[in-house]
Order: structure tokens, then sequence, then C-alpha cells
């Protein structure tokens, strides 16, 4: 059947996601490759997407090494001496090699913070980004909203997908890695204030396992990835 | 004595395939050593999540935590022993390839039973072991490698994603199945015989070259 002539949206292009009205897109990549304007933006922002997540994987990889690193120097601080258990005067000058450990013990320590909050600085970083992904996909959908109407164009810029599905996968992604990134901004703050060896555990297994990021939340990428024609069907 | 020399041969050839399948063996069980002590160490963070009164913590900000966290947990572990079993699969070939070669040395040992003089058979030398002592390494090697397979795959089986304590002690109970003084007496023996050059017994007299041309 004739979409194309049915079709009221034939409305002159004025804005700069220009694309001809409702041209159906064919399966094929090369065809779609060529594609300008609203399709070629969301495909774009899939890539942006997929390499955003490669990124934060490796900074949580990154972060862990830290957060371990932190949770092993408080175990051995704790071994050493009780923490809020400081010696009297006399006993700090029997014994300043003990005092000098523990200073060179916190030093280090902090250190590993000063690297462990550097982390959170980039992921941060990663997840504005994200947000402003999110932005340019509800802009390509208020442009289709203002030259097709409330249901949107009747051809799928893509494969499959109304144009309103890119902008929701965006919102399910940019809400996880958000609430994850709040997570490790807690584990942050509190990891080298804690002494509780089973809350140390909890906070490295939430920082390496990512409870806000499950599995399904990979395969919301892939499933862009694939509606986009960035990996083939 | 022609029985005796294809006899000789098929043991021979048996012996060979035992060191390589050993080899295997071995190898496949340092594949599994990481899986375990991950299967262990899920198992602590388990526990650990569980003495954890989230509602006490800094985490309180998160209310659907503890659960998000304990799903992340499990989908790790069930992920472990999924691999676990592939290997398994590994282990089950190796003691099936063993069992085959086993059994047709012992096969044609019955085949040719009737042409066989017992005391050449038993004969042994200082350099040489005699045949039956050889057809007797053989169903143990047999034996230890079915019985192995069976601890283990019986260990494995009885691993329950949410039973916290038993992952947290898998690495260990998996360790203790190790019995490296039985491995080396049964196959180890097979491994000396080798790698010496075919034995010159009596029962060689017929032929001046070595009988089996591998190794």
């Amino acid at each position: 059947m004739s979409e194309v002539g049915q079709n009221w949206d034939n409305i002159s292009k004025d804005t700069t996601y220009s694309v001809p009205a409702d041209v159906p897109m064919s399966s094929s990549n090369t065809k779609f490759s060529a594609v300008t304007g609203s399709a070629r933006k969301i495909k774009d922002n899939a890539a942006d997407w997929h390499n955003l997540m490669l990124k934060w994987d490796k900074l949580n990889n990154d972060g862990f090494q830290c957060a371990t690193n932190i949770v092993n120097m408080r175990n051995s601080q704790r071994d050493q001496q009780p923490l809020d258990d400081f010696p009297p005067a006399p006993a700090c000058q029997t014994f300043p090699s003990a005092v000098q450990q523990q200073a060179a013990g916190a030093a280090e320590l902090q250190d590993e913070c000063s690297r462990l909050q550097a982390v959170v600085d980039r992921m941060v970083v990663i997840v504005a980004k994200m947000e402003h992904l999110m932005s340019v996909q509800r802009g390509i959908q208020d442009l289709e909203e203002f030259q097709f109407g409330p249901e949107g164009r009747t051809l799928p810029l893509c494969h499959s997908w109304k144009t309103q599905e890119f902008e929701e996968s965006s919102r399910v992604l940019l809400a996880a890695f958000s609430q994850e990134l709040k997570l490790k901004q807690v584990i942050l703050q509190e990891l080298a204030h804690t002494a509780v060896a089973d809350l140390h555990m909890v906070y490295l297994s939430c920082w390496l396992h990512q409870p806000f990021i499950p599995a399904q939340t990979r395969l919301a990428l892939e499933a862009l990835l694939l509606e986009t024609g960035h990996r083939s069907l | 004595q022609p029985g005796t020399m294809s006899l000789q041969g098929a043991v021979r050839r048996s012996f060979v395939a035992l060191r390589d399948q050993r080899a295997a063996w071995r190898s496949v069980l340092e594949e599994c050593d990481p899986l375990m002590e991950s299967l262990g160490n899920l198992g602590e963070q388990m526990n650990a999540l569980s003495r954890v009164r989230v509602s006490d913590t800094p985490l309180r900000a998160f209310p659907d935590l503890q659960e998000r966290l304990q799903f992340q947990l499990l989908q790790a572990v069930d992920l472990l022993l999924q691999r676990l079993r592939d290997r398994m699969s590994c282990l089950q070939s190796i003691r099936d390839s063993v069992g085959g070669h086993v059994s047709a040395a012992l096969q044609l040992y019955q085949d040719s039973a009737d042409g066989l003089d017992v005391a050449v058979a038993t004969q042994r030398s200082s350099v040489a072991p005699s045949l039956a002592d050889m057809l007797e390494w053989l169903q143990d090697a047999e034996r230890f490698y079915r019985r192995q397979f069976l601890q283990r795959k019986t260990l494995l089986l009885t691993l329950r994603r949410d039973d916290r304590a038993q992952l947290e002690g898998a690495a260990k109970a998996w360790r203790s199945l190790d019995s490296p003084d039985a491995e080396q007496q049964i196959t180890g023996e097979v491994i000396t015989h080798l790698s010496h050059e075919p034995m010159a017994g009596r029962y060689y007299i017929k032929s001046a070259s070595p009988i089996c041309e591998m190794d």
C-alpha cells in the first residue's frame, strides 16, 4: 500500500532535520548509511551510547581496584591499631615507628581515595553526556510531533521502531546509569570511613556488580544497536 | 606369539593415550580452580549481604538495593555454574576416552588369552613390567578417573545457587577431592615406563626394533 501518497505529512522542510517525508527505510545497511537528518542523528546517538557504556565499564574496573585497595588498607590499619584508640603520649614516644607507620598508611589511603574520586568524577561526565544524548533524542521526538502530529511519522526511521521508542530506550538507559552513579558516590564517601567487614564487602559487591545496571540494560543497548543498523540482524 | 605382540602393542598404545588424557584432565582441573574460587567468593558476598541491615547503613537511600544486588549475585553464580558444567563435560569425555582405550586393551587380552603363556605374561624384570602389571595399571587408571569424575560431578550437582554457606565452602570441598598421591601412583607408573625405550623383556625376542613407533 502506498503510505506516501495518502500521507498528509508532506510538510516543507525548514529545519536542520530535513528528511524526505516518510521515505521507507530498507533494511540494507548501505542504503541506511546514506541517510541524513533525524535517522542519521539517531544512528549516531546509538553509537555514542555504546561508546559511553564501554568507557563506563573501563572506569568501573579501575574504580574497583581502588575500592579494593582502600578496603585492604583499612583492614591492615585496623589490625595494626584500633583506629579510635590512640595511645597516650608516653606510649607514642616509646613506639614512634608505629605512629609513623600509621601516618604513612593514612597518606596511602588518602591517595587511593583521591584516585577513586577521580574515577567517580569521570563517571559524572559520562552521565552528563548521556543526559545530552537524551535531550537530543527528545528534540528529534519533538520535531517529529511538530512535523507529523502526535501520532508521529507513519513509516519508521530505522527498521521498525516508532521514534518514541528511541526516547524511551534512552530514558531507561539514562535512569539506570544515573542511579548507579548515585550509588557509587555514596560508596566513595563511606568506604574509607567504615570499619565493619561485612559492610565493606557489600560496598565492594555494589561497586562491582552494579545493581542498577542489570543485564536487561545491556540488552536495551543491544536492541538499540540492532535497530539503528550498527549490528546486523 | 603374534597374539602377544599385538597385545603388547595395544597396551603400549593405551599407555600413550593415558598419558595424553592425564595431561588433558589436569588442564581442565586447572581451569576449574579459578571458577571454584570465584564461586566461593560469591558465597562470601551473599553471606555478607545477608548479615548487613541495609536500612542501618548509608545505603538506606536505595530501598530496593538489597534485592537488586542479590539478583546480580545469583546471576553471577548461575554463570559460573554453567561454565563449570561445561568443564564437567570435558572431564566426562576424558573419562570415556580412557575407558575406551582400557576396554579395548582388555578385550584384546581376552581374545588372545588362550594362546597366552601365563609365565610370559607375568614375567617382569628390573627394567620392564609384566604384561599383567600393565593391564592392572590400565584398570586402576580407568577406575581412578571414573571415581574422580563421579565425585566432582556429584559435588557440583549438590551446589544450590541460593545456599550461601555451601557456596562459600565449595572451593575447599573441591580441593579436597584432589588426590595427587593416588594419581601419581596409578598413572605415574605408566608415564615412567613410557618414557623408557620399549621394554626389552623376553617377549620382545621376535622383534629387534621397537614395537611401537610412537613416542
